[in-house]
């Protein structure tokens, strides 16, 4: 009897005192910062979601190498014995993970709301650029590479315009950058071709006055070629009567320097011989007295100085003639009007009737203004 | 004496029992690895971001969830299979559906190509009826030679469509035609204004 009791005594003991045991040990047992690895893996994935990858990679990928190593050491210290393990590395990781992924996140936003305010105004600023190439420079002789520079430039912005509107600010950038240098880049040569130009506006003026004086003074007729504008005015008595579309030579910024130079020359000139009917292919045409005597002495100058060729031949036969209306320039270094206009001009004007060509009667500010 | 400590000898065995009962289901952690990775290799990040983005989160969940375990004195893999199963399916989805967008881009990219490529030849025949009167003339050659602009880029969209990186093809294809059409519009336009002109005069007379 006494045995039995024994038995059911030990029983009672065991019974009691293994789930306290084993209470005991789940107890002790070292718990790993799984609240804080849940926070950092919550954090890094909301950085993602706001694109911290691609706008503030460096602070995000410290935040994922710390999340790695934080999951590195948890492995190694399960590895370990139970009660052996000590988790304060992989919580420390994960503290600096989520530290690191909040900052990637701020940062991205931040950075991503800024560029994309940036990018949209360099996307109109350059729109006005192109807007601005277009009206002063559509008609003006750019060098055909300048040319196929603005059309690259033009390309790109729209691009860039695509990949901005799909909110991947970056590519769109870089596609900005690579627009900006072409266009900026054509804008300032052409401007510069432009003021240049102008820089002989005085000497224009001077031309402009004397004309008109000439015309009131003799009570005749006088007419003036502006180049820029492309504009023929016929005075009378210094007063304008007519004003027709002037067609150019192909490159008609400058003056003509040299024979099949393609450009119009500029100068106050004479009406010097009148054709008409078979003696012209163009319609009717008044041939001017260009060369004169400045444009020989430049020319002179020019060979001496070995800015052109011994060799070079100064040009000739320039006249204003029919066959116009092509809305182009296209003559050899004539100036072209309409049939119909040439007809009114031919009428009106004689052997001696001066023709002064000009860039522009009207300064550049005026011409960019407008 | 001898009872006791077999029944000290049966408690131990029993917590080193209840203690390594589950195992780490690795075959199943390995086959959504090589699913996330053949998403990965099927441009999943390019096509569909978002989705492969959240297919990552899952695993990397996951994995955390297998290390809480392995921490705990009585493992439990069982909602982590599950977990492991729903993630491999997700994976496998986001691979199919990375493969039928990138195809979608594709055949974007040829549309696109086919129709820009249209609309240049058009505007080819368009220049030739299109005004040359004040100007006219002067903004046709300008337009010339953005149409050459475009052309090139339509040779770089190719050459993107060639290498397989079919949404940079896109994006650049799509201002190609932007760019086209803008310019077809205005041709239609200036030769519209001169079509109408004339009925307009015939009227009068």
């Amino acid at each position: 009897m006494r045995k039995v009791w024994r038995g059911v005594l030990i029983f009672t003991a065991i019974a009691v005192t293994l789930p306290l045991v084993i209470l005991l040990l789940i107890h002790f047992t070292p718990h790993p910062p799984t609240g804080k690895m849940d926070y950092a893996r919550e954090l890094l994935s909301k950085a993602e979601v706001n694109k911290a990858n691609t706008y503030s990679k460096k602070l995000f990928t410290e935040a994922r190498i710390f999340y790695d190593s934080a999951m590195v050491n948890w492995k190694k210290e399960n590895k370990r014995f139970i009660y052996f393990r000590h988790y304060d590395k992989v919580a420390s990781f994960a503290d600096l993970s989520a530290k690191k992924a909040s900052q990637a996140c701020e940062n991205s936003v931040s950075t991503s709301a800024n560029l994309k305010i940036k990018l949209k105004q360099k996307i109109d600023t350059l729109d006005g650029l192109v807007v601005q190439l277009d009206q002063l420079f559509n008609t003006y002789p750019l060098p055909s590479e300048i040319r196929n520079r603005i059309s690259k430039g033009k390309i790109l912005l729209k691009e860039a315009e695509i990949v901005y509107n799909k909110g991947m600010y970056f590519q769109a950038n870089r596609k900005i950058t690579d627009s900006e240098y072409l266009l900026t880049g054509s804008y300032e040569n052409a401007s510069t071709s432009l003021k240049n130009y102008f820089k002989s506006f005085s000497v224009w003026k001077r031309w402009v006055d004397k004309t008109l004086n000439d015309s009131k003074k003799n009570n005749d007729y006088s007419i003036i070629i502006d180049k820029f504008s492309r504009k023929c005015f016929i005075y009378l008595s210094g007063s304008r009567k007519y004003i027709f579309d002037a067609e150019l030579g192909k490159n008609w910024v400058g003056s003509k320097r040299v024979k099949g130079d393609m450009a119009t020359p500029e100068g106050m000139y004479k009406i010097a011989k009148k054709f008409d009917g078979g003696k012209t292919k163009y319609y009717k045409a008044l041939l001017l007295d260009y060369p004169n005597d400045d444009d020989k002495q430049k020319f002179r100058a020019e060979i001496e100085n070995g800015s052109l060729p011994a060799s070079s031949k100064i040009g000739g036969l320039i006249e204003i003639h029919g066959n116009g209306g092509k809305g182009i320039d296209w003559t050899e270094g004539c100036i072209a009007l309409t049939d119909r206009e040439m007809d009114v001009v031919f009428k009106i004007v004689r052997v001696g009737t001066p023709v002064t060509i000009i860039g522009s009667m009207v300064e550049l500010k005026d011409v960019v203004d407008k | 004496m001898k009872n006791k400590v077999l029944m000290g000898l049966a408690a131990i065995a029993m917590v080193a029992f209840l203690s390594s009962c589950g195992k780490v289901p690795q075959a199943k952690v390995d086959a959504t690895n090589a699913a996330i990775e053949a998403a990965q290799t099927a441009e999943a990040a390019v096509y569909v971001p978002a989705e492969f983005s959240a297919v990552q989160d899952s695993m990397k969940s996951i994995n955390a969830a297998i290390e809480v375990q392995k921490s705990k004195l009585f493992k439990k893999f069982g909602p982590i299979e599950v977990k492991l199963d729903e993630t491999l399916a997700a994976a496998n989805k986001v691979a199919t559906d990375a493969a039928a967008k990138k195809d979608e881009v594709k055949k974007e990219v040829e549309t696109t190509m086919t129709a820009v490529k249209a609309v240049i030849e058009e505007n080819g025949t368009l220049m030739k009826k299109a005004p040359r009167g004040k100007e006219g003339a002067a903004v046709l050659e300008a337009m010339k030679t953005d149409m050459a602009a475009i052309e090139a880029s339509v040779a770089d969209a190719q050459a993107l469509y060639d290498k397989g990186t079919y949404m940079d093809a896109l994006n650049k294809i799509k201002a190609a035609s932007d760019k086209a059409n803008g310019i077809n519009t205005e041709l239609k336009d200036a030769i519209a204004k001169v079509h109408g002109k004339t009925p307009m005069a015939a009227k009068k007379k």
